[in-house]
């Protein structure tokens, strides 16, 4: 039996039979004609290709923008596919977010612009919105403009952010729900591409368990943020795919007396507002990891399972003694996360096993802070990251756990120079010794983010700020600020 | 036809819609995904190409497989150096408007590889995947040669180049003593300063659809910033008659330069459409874009001698630039130094070096970006070794000749730059003294340069023809790469016949219109706006004539002398409630369409006995983080004196995407050669950083009054390039002024910063 995906394209169901399981949707788009959405690097840095996703979310539509470059086609399943094309009212007027940048001059060579139009889009869909500075920034950190500037995009944002919400998207709401309701499967989908590679696509855990005990060697996909690049950059053709984004359990988010518990498909997007009202230094980092666009897909889980040296989220989790619980055919087991990371890019991940959950203890322990120090301010790869975290009693440290990621192969505790902290007075010439540890805790490389030099001299600094900061001798040090 | 230039040699008002911010004519098309971008066309039967690029830098093929591509289902035919069709063989077939001296690059055309990731054969099939899938497949073997890419390895191998292009001027021979003057100043700077590689990277990337038409002519869909450029080219290489192909190109996704030449996919796909007899497109990724030309990577000394009241007594400023084994890409780097100041004892010298690389590209301010921020770092590190204001040390040289070429300029608004954009800044408040900033641990920091840029302009024609509608089409081949000519062009066309705006339609990026040159070089509104206006005032005097003649006079006994245009009426300029309709001009005199075609010309003789420019001066805000070395550059105010602004709305915006480039010049762009490869590293926008919107603060533009009557008729030199000139420097000088740390590599990056700062702080 051919599987099928069915979206909603604009206002219209569209059934595309066993497409080849790794096309992007970019690719699709524009081999339809549709050619509103642009390609300006293939591999979510620009945002030229931004498209806004709709689903249904406790019964209204929720949209989100997301980059088409590194988006595969059967992800669309029984969602609504928004492109530039479908703003304007046939013969209508402009949408209100392409007036304001038609007004304020936010197009020159107009490459970028369908771009920006659909990540404005979605903001103003959600109703804080391009409310503020900061908002604005963050929504746009994602899309990249050679000609203007950016003030001008900015300006029409400002003025977007003012505006009323209303659209004809708002009054087409309950349509567009049933429509929605009509493409909902109970359960998964599973596709043979052209040349017989296949994608599955689990509602629930235990079909997603079933999946993997049959196919151990499946790849697991997640946001695609990382494994589409693998495809568009590298060309490789992973089969079969097991595809995590519909399965139920894995978006879950539990708030417990003591712990929080992410789901491993969260997006950073979704866990944005609870990691931040807890630590608000967590938030800090997360609204500069990638960009709206890839924290709209990208998800927890993919972050720690893809297991860079330099995935953003680890540092910051293992200061905190986050937990991971790892799922093979139904048993599970629970880890500390940094026993997850056993080399470069090598991980406690068995044959058929999946990240199931985090579990970050939430009880007020010690001080926490976590840093992100980046060439450029959005859209990079950290130079280093860090997660610091410490626990006092009576001045006395009596526990430390600094991680770094950036330094090392794997993201790594800085074992000497917490050792060099326990058991001491919580003082600038304590933290000096520590400072001094970490040159023989770590042997950064030279590279095009920063020299080796530059890395240890700024891990060194960013725990003096850790220590200026927690005793109140510095302002706060905004991760953002870095 | 093309009648003979007729433009009396004044300054003319143009009409009223000059001068207003009026918003994008193409704003509407591009907020609607509607405009079309070269590799957006599509036709039946469409066919795609993908690029096969080598894996080593120098030497050559050995073998090439292509049995694997070719057996993968949907792969149609593999080009390489073995089966390429015929192509030219002279080295002049091969130039385009822009080329240097020297034999350009052939794509496919022998078994050498002369740089990196060059081109070695094309995929060709009925999809993409199948293109790209094919490409993988096919298997090259090299003999590899060793190569150099290392300018520091080879800056005393350097040579003297000739005029080896268009537009190129040697630096002017020595004045003075410069060696002795400089040893006997008071107060000198002797330093080097070093500039990367960039690529434009333009957002969109490089492409071209090449439809094949049914009597086998061909309909050439190409980024280009010139479709006459690529349209002779094409027929030059191939040896096709004029008629043969058309070069359409009505929207170009950026370029900054890289559209300047013919790029290879253009190349390509015109080949395998000849010779497969199918419609082809073929589109560079983003990798590729890396593999055909660049700012090139510059070395310069710079070295200034001043007595202790500032003035300059000595200056030296000598540049070692790369190009390629096979091109002598040349760019004015180090003439804008004499240029700019008063001083008697002068020496500029400008070198080559060869190096295995392609060869290097015009890019935003060819030159000026690189030349300008050498002598402007040096003029800051003077001004603090005399410890006296920076702006007041340029105004203490300030020059209203120029002393290269011992002329006047047409005009030059630079003192009114720094005073109004002092003003804006609050420059008089700052303390000289460097680290005398500071908000917890953030070292704040001004600092201030100025910018210089040509005030070219080319020959360029235009064709206008009013309707009886009252609806006006002004036709020239020029292209709009983002800078506004469409709307530019309309706002003369409009306010030469006094029409609304919205009765305009203005075309251009077709080979099959009026000619015009390249756009580059901030000469568009120059060149093609003045064959834009002369085309109107012919059609303007139609008619005047016309509505001279009519029947009942109803104007009159007016001459056209008499007579104005507004809001589509034939009026007297005496008594403007007098007026006909032009439609009833037009009827009355037995027609349906004026149709007038000119020709405009520099001002060749004025033009040559002055030196033409346009200036700035910026001023730039930079807060460092202590700890981590990051630059935030917090504010700019750029004060440009760029002659008659017909759009401030575009033109400004022209100016703050350059302070913006200027920024990422500073603080991020630079590609990275691995020597030991002879390969670019970070080919992508990932790792090739360009400003993203949290690194801009606060921008403000100024434009000075400038009153120029040599440029040419309507006042206007043109602002594409001057926005980025002074920018590097003035962030350069703001960090040592926040932190006294003088970084003379650009970009001047976060390791680099911190490192200076630890230096300082032991010793
Ligand atoms: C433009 C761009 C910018 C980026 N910026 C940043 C940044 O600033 N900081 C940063 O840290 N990262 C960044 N990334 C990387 C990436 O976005 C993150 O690592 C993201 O969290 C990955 O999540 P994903 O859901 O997209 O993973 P996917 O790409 O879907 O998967 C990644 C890996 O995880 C595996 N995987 C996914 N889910 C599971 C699971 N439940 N169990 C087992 N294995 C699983 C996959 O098999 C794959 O190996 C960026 C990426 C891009 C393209
Ligand atoms: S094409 Fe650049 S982000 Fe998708
Ligand atoms: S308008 Fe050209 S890239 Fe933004």
């Amino acid at each position: 039996m051919p599987g099928t995906v069915r979206f909603v394209l604009g206002d219209r169901v569209v059934e595309v039979s066993d497409p080849d399981p790794t096309t992007t949707v970019l690719q699709w788009l524009r081999a339809q004609g549709r050619t509103g959405t642009k390609e300006g690097c293939a591999e979510g840095d620009c945002g030229a290709c931004t498209v806004v996703l709709g689903s249904v979310d406790d019964g209204r539509i929720s949209y989100r923008a997301v980059n088409a470059c590194i988006l595969f086609l059967p992800m669309l399943d029984g969602r609504q596919l928004l492109t530039v094309e479908d703003l304007r009212e046939p013969r209508g007027p402009l949408h209100p977010v392409q007036q304001a940048l038609v007004d304020h001059h936010g197009s020159q060579c107009g490459f970028c612009t369908p771009g920006f139009v659909m990540s404005l889009f979605a903001e103003f869909h959600r109703e804080e919105g391009l409310k503020d500075e900061e908002g604005i920034q963050d929504a746009l950190a994602g899309n990249l403009c050679r000609c203007t500037g950016y003030r001008p995009i900015l300006d029409a944002a400002r003025r977007v952010g003012a505006a009323s919400r209303a659209d004809r998207f708002a009054v087409e709401e309950p349509r567009m729900l049933a429509l929605l309701e009509g493409l909902r499967r109970d359960t998964g989908l599973a596709l043979t591409g052209p040349d017989g590679r296949r994608w599955f696509a689990p509602r629930c855990l235990a079909e997603l368990q079933a999946l993997l005990d049959a196919h151990p060697d499946a790849t697991l996909l997640a946001g695609a943020t990382d494994v589409g690049l693998w495809v568009t950059k590298q060309h490789r053709r992973p089969d079969p795919v097991v595809w995590l984004g519909d399965v139920a359990e894995l978006r879950r988010i539990a708030q417990e007396p003591d712990r929080i518990v992410l789901g491993a498909g969260v997006s950073y997007a979704a866990a944005l507002p609870v990691l931040a009202s807890r630590w608000p230094a967590f938030g800090a980092l997360v609204r500069r990891l990638g960009s709206a666009q890839i924290r709209n897909s990208g998800t927890i889980g993919g972050n720690i399972a893809n297991a860079s040296p330099i995935g953003d989220g680890m540092p910051a989790l293992i200061a905190l003694g986050a937990r991971l619980i790892l799922n093979r055919a139904g048993l599970r087991r629970t880890i500390p996360i940094e026993d997850y990371f056993l080399g470069y890019r090598r991980t406690a991940l068995l044959p058929g096993e999946f990240l199931e959950a985090v579990e970050v203890p939430s009880v007020p322990g010690g001080t926490f802070a976590t840093y992100k120090v980046s060439k450029r301010r959005d859209q990079d790869i950290s130079a280093v990251a860090a997660g610091f975290s410490v626990t006092l009693e009576e001045g006395v440290v009596t526990e430390a756990r600094l991680a770094f990621g950036g330094m090392a192969e794997i993201p790594k505790r800085a074992a000497g120079a917490e050792a060099a902290l326990v058991g001491r007075p919580w003082t600038l010439e304590t933290v000096a010794a520590a400072m001094e540890a970490l040159g023989t805790d770590f042997a950064p490389l030279n590279d095009m983010r920063a020299s080796a030099a530059y890395r240890i001299l700024v891990a060194r600094n960013l725990l003096m700020r850790f220590h200026l900061e927690s005793t109140g001798q510095a302002e706060l040090l905004e991760a953002a600020d870095a | 036809m093309i009648a003979k230039p007729a433009i009396p040699d004044v300054l003319r008002e143009p009409g009223p819609g000059i001068g207003k911010p009026l918003s994008r004519v193409d704003g509407p098309l591009k907020v609607t995904g509607q405009a079309r971008y070269a590799a957006e066309f599509n036709v039946p039967g469409l066919v795609h190409g993908y690029i096969v690029s080598s894996t080593i830098t120098k030497g050559r093929i050995t073998r090439i497989d292509t049995a694997a591509a070719l057996r993968r289902p949907g792969v149609l035919h593999v080009f390489t150096h073995e089966n390429r069709p015929h192509v030219a063989w002279f080295d002049r077939k091969w130039k385009d408007e822009d080329a240097p001296s020297g034999s350009p690059f052939r794509p496919l055309y022998d078994d050498r590889i002369v740089h990196a990731m060059q081109p070695v054969a094309l995929v060709v099939a009925e999809t993409f995947e199948a293109a790209r899938e094919g490409a993988r497949l096919v298997q090259v073997e090299y003999e590899a040669e060793p190569h150099e890419t290392d300018l520091a390895a080879r800056r005393h191998e350097a040579f003297t180049p000739g005029k080896e292009k268009g537009g190129f001027e040697p630096p002017p021979k020595p004045r003075g003593d410069p060696d002795r003057a400089l040893a006997e100043a008071a107060v000198k700077v002797d330093v080097e300063y070093v500039q990367p590689t960039e690529h434009h990277n333009p957002m969109e990337m490089h492409g071209s659809t090449v439809v094949y038409n049914d009597d086998g002519t061909l309909t050439v869909h190409d980024k280009t910033q010139g479709a006459p450029n690529s349209h002779s080219w094409v027929c030059s290489v191939f040896g096709l008659s004029k008629s043969a192909v058309r070069v359409i190109s009505p929207f170009v996704g950026g370029a900054f330069g890289s559209g300047l030449r013919p790029q290879h996919q253009l190349f390509m796909a015109v080949m395998a459409a000849l010779q497969l007899k199918r419609s082809v497109r073929v589109e560079l990724s983003r990798p590729q874009m890396f593999t055909f030309g660049h700012r090139p990577p510059t070395i310069q000394r710079v070295a200034l001698g001043a007595a202790p009241d500032g003035t300059l007594q000595a200056m030296i400023h000598e540049a070692v630039q790369e190009s390629s084994q096979f091109e002598n890409y040349v760019e004015i780097v180090v003439n804008w130094s004499g240029q700019q100041y008063r001083c008697d004892n002068v020496r500029l010298d400008y070198k080559l070096a060869r190096l295995d690389v392609f060869t290097p590209l015009d890019m935003r301010a060819p030159g000026a970006a690189t030349g300008v921020p050498a002598i402007e770092m040096a003029m800051d590190e003077l001004a603090h070794a005399l410890r006296m204001d920076p702006v007041e040390l340029r105004l203490r040289n300030y020059t209203d000749r120029d002393p290269n070429q011992d002329k006047p300029f047409s005009s030059k608004e630079l003192r009114a730059c720094f005073a109004q954009g002092a003003e804006r800044f609050g420059w008089s408040r700052r303390n000289p003294q460097p680290r005398s900033m500071r908000e917890g641990r953030q070292l704040i920091g001004w600092g201030v340069a100025s910018g210089v840029w040509d005030a070219m302009q080319g020959q360029a024609d235009a064709r206008a023809t009013l309707g009886i509608d009252g609806h006006l089409v002004v036709a020239s081949a020029t292209a709009d790469i983002g800078t506004g000519t469409y709307t530019v062009m309309s706002q003369i066309a409009a306010g030469t016949l006094g029409l609304p705006i919205g009765n305009v339609t203005f075309k251009l990026g077709d080979s099959a219109l009026p000619m015009a040159p390249i756009e580059g070089g901030s000469w568009t509104v120059s060149s093609v706006g003045s064959a834009v206006l002369a085309a109107c005032e012919r059609v303007r005097g139609r008619l005047y004539k016309l509505a001279a003649k009519m029947e009942g006079a109803p104007l009159g006994k007016a001459k056209p002398a008499d007579m104005v245009l507004t809001d589509g009426h034939v009026a007297l300029a005496a008594d403007p409630a007098r007026r006909v309709p032009i439609a009833e001009v037009m009827r009355s005199g037995g027609v349906l369409a004026i149709e007038e075609e000119a020709r405009s010309v520099p001002y060749y003789v004025k033009r040559a006995q002055h030196t033409l420019a346009t200036h700035s001066a910026v001023f730039a805000e930079v807060r460092v983080d202590e700890d981590l070395g990051t630059v935030q550059v917090s504010r700019i105010v750029s004060a440009v004196a760029a002659g008659r602004i017909i759009n401030p709305k575009t033109a400004g915006s022209q100016v703050m995407g350059g302070v913006v480039m200027g920024i990422g010049m500073a603080l991020e762009e630079e590609t990275f050669m691995d020597h030991g490869l002879g390969r670019y590293m970070n080919h992508d926008l990932a790792e090739y950083h360009v400003p993203v919107n949290a690194d801009i603060g606060s921008i403000d533009v100024i434009f000075v009054d400038e009153h120029d009557e040599v440029v040419n008729p309507l006042g206007a030199k043109g602002v594409g390039e001057i926005g980025i000139v002074g920018v590097p420097a003035a962030i350069a000088n703001a960090v040592f002024h926040a932190t006294g740390v003088r970084v003379r590599e650009l970009p001047i990056t976060l390791d680099k910063v911190l490192a200076g700062l630890s230096r300082r702080s032991a010793a």
